[in-house]
């Protein structure tokens, strides 16, 4: 069965879409991540103007943090200072991501821009995990073979960051820290959700973990906070300056998502962590390979049509 | 789709024409020439399923001799647009070297009787933008005005004969997506004067007035021709909402994130209580 996209201009397949999303939705419920890494090159590949990908993608995120967010905020695991901060930190960047997005899209590199940027990030990203999660079932391997129980490394030692001022208390994580690294955080978070449509929670968790050294009881609750009001601010400005959120499009993201994710999460806590990584890890190398080939393989036109009515390029 | 009622009338209406123009006459003005054309549907509606359409053209020539030709053109709503070329870079295609073309149609079929070069000539062709080799393509930044063997202002286009490449690759992107056609048995001709040709409307038709136009051809030029309007426009809720979309952006900016977050909101409910 198709459905008009009215803002993609498309039509596709409801089935296709709504299972999509229940299998990106289902994989982040396992692995607790937002998916928009994963779900925006999906839908790029199945011929979706990356554009509406990305807006798109941004409203669906909404609406996934958003029922995470309040299960903290109930369980009050967050940190709603730092995660105010974080929040400015991203609007700043939002605007000025969307704005980024305007002029390469006037530019006509808009798509471009896009696919080079995940195939760095998935690269990065997967290659990051594989690595880890090898080490880590390595070394419970070996822990199993000796009979000792293994423990996670230690945290790093305090570096720069303590010596930048404006430092402010944040008394729920327990720490004297400057603002200026809470709105860097933030603010990358918020670009990236403009350029690529994802909630940017697989850099802020590890930036909050490693470079803010926030307790972890309430990192997951504080950045879903944070990406919950800068995916809304992002798809407002996205909606308002670029016209390329597609409501039906993300109403059956959204469907999807939520339904896959609550079956993902119970069948996540029955599979072993590592493994879990792992096989996340070739997921996102396998898309990274895919938007990579894509880039260098020759075009199907030597030319490209595009909208004339915007920009001046 | 095509309903019996308006289509029965439609058929005696064009009937009625042709035997006017073929018995009607007084013997005098038997060469007089006519024609006309009508589609079995003048409104088009994008809809939530819509996957593309077809319709029927109907017209009927009177005065119609053997050796005469028919064409039909499907014009679509004019717009700019960027023509960029792909060029290889670090291993990676990236879009360069932009071209503006003004008033570009959307859409454009054309389709007649016979090959349009067997019965019609270059510059009567040329002159109604019949055909893909002759539709206006015009890029007005990169033309200049020339004086070339002593005649003056003469355009030129500075990309040289590159500027070819760029109009063919207009024509062969369009026609990939079934926007641009052409058909040169598309035009039918049933019974004396009467002659129909479909129209095709693939799924990524854009919205806006289209013009039907019908030719009477006769020596290579066209002695009749007609016009008729086609209307394709979203309806009902794809309509409203891409309206919303363009005129209220910000409004509908505002109802994305509502209905996301009381979406989330609601799915939390009820997973809780699971």
């Amino acid at each position: 069965m198709q459905v008009y996209l009215p803002i993609a201009e498309i039509s596709v397949n409801l089935f296709l879409i709504l299972g999509l999303g229940l299998g990106v939705g289902f994989l982040s419920g396992m692995f607790g991540v937002g998916g928009g890494f994963l779900m925006t090159p999906i839908l790029i590949f199945i011929g979706i103007p990356p554009a509406v990908a990305v807006a798109t993608q941004t409203n669906q995120i909404v609406a996934s943090s958003a029922s995470g967010a309040i299960a903290h905020f109930r369980r009050r695991s967050l940190d709603l200072k730092m995660g105010l901060w974080l929040t400015l930190g991203g609007a700043m960047g939002s605007v000025i991501g969307v704005q980024i997005f305007a002029i390469l899209r006037a530019m006509g590199q808009i798509d471009l821009v896009i696919a080079l940027l995940y195939v760095m990030l998935l690269g990065a990203i997967g290659a990051l995990m594989l690595v880890e999660s090898g080490r880590a079932l390595r070394r419970r391997w070996q822990a199993q073979k000796s009979g000792q129980t293994w423990r996670p490394r230690r945290r790093r030692k305090r570096g720069m960051i303590d010596a930048l001022p404006l430092k402010t208390r944040f008394p729920v994580s327990g720490l004297y820290l400057s603002l200026i690294p809470v709105l860097g955080v933030g603010f990358m978070v918020g670009v990236l959700a403009a350029l690529m449509g994802v909630g940017g929670g697989f850099v802020m968790v590890p930036a909050m973990i490693y470079l803010l050294r926030m307790p972890t009881s309430v990192v997951i609750g504080t950045s879903l906070f944070q990406i919950l009001f800068v995916t809304a601010l992002t798809t407002f400005l996205q909606a308002a300056q670029n016209q390329t959120v597609d409501l039906v499009l993300a109403a059956l993201l959204i469907v999807g998502g939520v339904i896959g994710a609550q079956y993902g999460a119970r069948a996540g806590q029955k599979i072993r962590a590592e493994e879990l990584r792992a096989a996340l890890a070739l997921i996102v190398l396998a898309v990274c390979l895919k938007l990579a080939w894509d880039l260098g393989t020759p075009p199907v036109d030597m030319f490209e049509l595009l909208d004339g009515r915007r920009g001046s390029a | 789709m095509t309903r019996p009622g308006p289509f029965a009338a439609l058929m005696i209406g064009l009937l009625a024409f042709v035997m006017a123009g073929a018995q009607g006459r007084p013997p005098e003005e038997d060469r007089a020439t006519g024609i006309v054309a009508a589609l079995t549907q003048d409104v088009v509606e994008i809809q939530s399923t819509f996957d593309g359409a077809e319709l029927q053209l109907f017209g009927a020539a009177s005065g119609l001799q053997p050796g005469d030709d028919i064409v039909m053109t499907v014009r679509g709503p004019r717009t700019d647009i960027r023509v960029m070329r792909k060029v290889r870079l670090f291993g990676v295609w990236v879009n360069a070297a932009p071209v503006r073309f003004r008033e570009v149609e959307g859409y454009y079929a054309v389709a007649s009787t016979r090959p349009l070069n067997q019965f019609a000539t270059f510059s009567a062709l040329r002159r109604n933008g019949i055909g893909m080799e002759h539709l206006r393509l015009v890029a007005p930044e990169t033309q200049r005005a020339q004086t070339l063997f002593g005649v003056s202002d003469v355009v030129v286009s500075e990309l040289g004969g590159e500027i070819v490449d760029y109009r063919q690759a207009i024509v062969r992107n369009r026609a990939r997506e079934g926007l641009y056609l052409e058909d040169p048995q598309g035009v039918e001709i049933i019974d004396g004067g009467l002659f129909r040709a479909r129209v095709i409307l693939p799924p990524v038709t854009p919205v806006g007035e289209y013009h039907a136009d019908v030719w009477l051809f006769r020596d290579g030029a066209p002695i009749a021709t007609r016009r008729t309007t086609l209307e394709v426009r979203k309806a009902g809720f794809e309509q409203g909402l891409h309206d919303l979309a363009h005129r209220h952006s910000m409004i509908y900016g505002l109802l994305a994130v509502i209905l996301a977050m009381g979406a989330g909101w609601g799915a939390a409910e009820v997973f809780r209580r699971r």
